[in-house]
């Protein structure tokens, strides 16, 4: 399959800094459609149709979300656009901003028509500090062209947040609490957000790509996203490819592409070990298992794709992830706060050629008791490198 | 009034109620740490963990609602090897001076240690080792047996509103702060024990105990 270009169907064509370049583009068409010929509800009832579930790596069904936010007797709600891309090996969303700010200020702004929110939130990593200015001139020129703000009765504002630099924050719930001036620290689960969110109200909180899929799901309709993709995935996906390869960058393929084919034919990995998809918490895929469609049936995560060659050690490899988690964790809960440290004091062992057996059993435990017991997904994403490269790679810790 | 599968046998209970309220209610007894009566849950201890069918994880019973047609375990043996793990790694950031601890008669984390069957630690880690803070002229901290389990925070802010006490730092070097990092000097503490009391370990103790055996009731460990 070549590549299929949908979110950057507009990268490298318009000017990030001129509305007009996206208006003569089918700009903003969508929001006009939905708010003349549409119902909030029909809105939702069409991208419930598309199939679009959330890029940030969950995969929860973006229509089913925004219906829950609804559901809510309250009448003060939000939307997030969660622009913490802060998965190691992630600069997709990074791209997406950098070329096409306006195609997410129309999907916040649909998102916002769709479950009646008041405000909208671009919480943007504090690394991406460089592109706050492009930012806040792409919502000034949607405001001044009448799409965003006072004008159509509609009183729907986008603000831009920035973190503080934790890979933590990435995690809705801890994102709110930051963007509430609060220590970024992830909450229990249930309430959910479309419950009770940002400030305790309903709220929506969505990746910057599932948001920019909105204006073409709404302008084309649903019939026509739905087709691309596999069973319980549809449309495309935009991939970060990094490491031992030729050509790194970012792709965009229909899901249910195989791997094999995003590394060797597009990306050009050469004398292949592994993969790793989904970023420091994303799964370990040996070269045998290369042709694992990526799917979230499958594997997917955040859509980084990190290649390492027949060089690479596999246990450094997991060490430094592991390393990365015990750094980022943010403390709260006992899984994930101790389980980071000793999972990475194990490893180092293990680098050195000094681990046990009995550190085997060890760390095959304290993954499982991570997985199932840590607070938010942090903790229980960190040990997936290790499970894997314990199952597929295990000769390397020989003891 | 909902119903709900427990341990095999349908039970009734109470819409808004934790699965662990029911689990008391019933006389099942669920180790907890950060969790207390008086406060509200903090969800960060997971010692608590109960499985439910249908759930991806392992579900916190202290602030998890029930809903109609949840089938709970609460001592299934996945469930009790995780807390096992949990427990050792409390104690392998938690230092072994429990003979000299004027709570080691009634310290919470060696009664679920001891009730879960978990003796010393298979693996060591690094500890959090602070001087003691004796500022304070009734109150010694001592943050090196603290096990952040944020119950000095809660009840400070909840139960006396004096929101002294926050959290520092994060990962493994989190650390239960006074200001920025200070020591536990305030007006506001004076003739205060609030904290104190709900402290699970030997990190906050009254100045006039410190040194004086507890006559408290030692514990029983459970069979």
């Amino acid at each position: 399959m070549p590549e299929k270009r949908i979110v950057l169907e507009n990268c490298g064509v318009i000017d990030p800094s001129d509305i007009n370049t996206y208006l003569s583009r089918d700009g903003f068409k969508a929001l006009e459609k939905a708010r003349k010929h549409m119902t909030p509800q029909q809105v939702i009832n069409e991208v419930k149709r598309s199939g679009l579930r959330g890029r940030g790596g969950a995969g929860f069904p973006t229509g089913l979300k925004w219906e829950l936010c609804t559901k809510s007797p309250e009448k003060e709600r939000f939307v997030i656009c969660n622009a913490d891309e802060g998965e190691v090996g992630t600069f997709k969303d990074r791209y997406i901003i950098q070329n096409d700010p306006f195609g997410i200020i129309e999907g916040i702004a649909l998102a916002g028509y769709a479950i009646g929110a008041s405000k909208g939130y671009i919480y943007l990593r504090a690394e991406y500090h460089y592109l706050r200015d492009l930012l806040e001139n792409a919502i000034e020129q949607a405001k001044t062209k009448g799409f965003l703000g006072e004008k159509n009765n509609e009183s729907f504002g986008i603000e831009v947040r920035e973190g503080a630099g934790a890979y933590v924050c990435g995690e809705e719930t801890a994102l709110m609490e930051s963007i509430e001036g609060k220590r970024g620290e992830a909450r229990y689960r249930p309430p959910f957000p479309p419950e009770h969110g940002l400030w305790q109200k309903p709220t929506s909180i969505n990746n910057v790509e599932t948001l920019a899929n909105i204006p073409h799901i709404i302008f084309r309709g649903a019939e026509w996203f739905s087709q691309i993709g596999t069973q319980q995935s549809k449309g495309t996906k935009v991939f970060s490819v990094s490491g031992d390869v030729e050509k790194p960058g970012i792709y965009e393929l229909p899901m249910g592409t195989p791997l094999r084919e995003l590394v060797e034919e597009l990306a050009q990995a050469k004398d292949l070990k592994a993969a790793q998809v989904g970023g420091a918490s994303g799964r370990l895929i040996p070269e045998e298992k290369l042709d694992t469609p990526l799917a979230f049936e499958t594997v997917l995560g955040a859509g980084a794709v990190i290649v390492f060659s027949k060089g690479r050690n596999i246990i450094q490899v997991v060490r430094r992830n592991i390393e990365f988690f015990a750094e980022e964790s943010c403390g709260k809960c006992v899984p994930c706060r101790e389980g980071t440290q000793v999972m990475s004091d194990i490893l180092r062992r293990f680098s050195l050629g000094q681990g046990t057996k009995e550190d085997l059993t060890i760390l095959e435990e304290l993954s499982n008791a991570m997985m199932l017991a840590s607070l938010c997904g942090l903790g229980q994403a960190a040990p997936n490198s290790v499970s894997d490269s314990l199952l597929y790679f295990r000769s390397e810790y020989d003891t | 009034m909902i119903t709900i599968k427990l341990n095999g046998s349908n039970v009734e209970a109470r819409r808004g109620m934790t699965i662990l309220d029911l689990c008391k209610e019933k006389g099942i007894s669920i180790p907890t740490l950060c969790y207390h009566p008086q406060l509200t849950p903090t969800g960060a201890c997971r010692l608590c963990v109960v499985e439910v069918e249908g759930a991806r994880t392992l579900v916190a019973s202290c602030h998890t609602p029930v809903a109609p047609g949840m089938t709970i375990q609460t001592h299934s043996p996945k469930v009790i090897q995780t807390r096992k793990m949990i427990v050792e790694l409390l104690l392998s950031a938690h230092p072994d001076f429990c003979p000299v601890c004027n709570k080691a008669n009634v310290c919470e984390l060696r009664m679920i240690a001891a009730d879960l069957g978990v003796g010393l630690p298979r693996f060591r880690t690094k500890k959090r080792y602070y001087p003691i803070e004796d500022d304070n002229p009734y109150i010694i901290r001592d943050l090196s047996k603290c096990v952040l389990c944020f119950r000095c925070v809660k009840a400070c802010r909840e139960v006396k509103m004096a929101n002294v006490y926050s959290v520092g730092y994060r990962g493994h070097s989190s650390k239960i702060i006074v200001d920025n990092d200070q020591p536990l000097n305030k007006e506001v503490c004076r003739q205060c024990d609030v904290c104190v009391l709900f402290c699970p370990v030997g990190a906050l103790v009254l100045r006039e105990e410190r040194f004086r055996k507890i006559s408290r009731k030692p514990f029983i460990i459970k069979g």
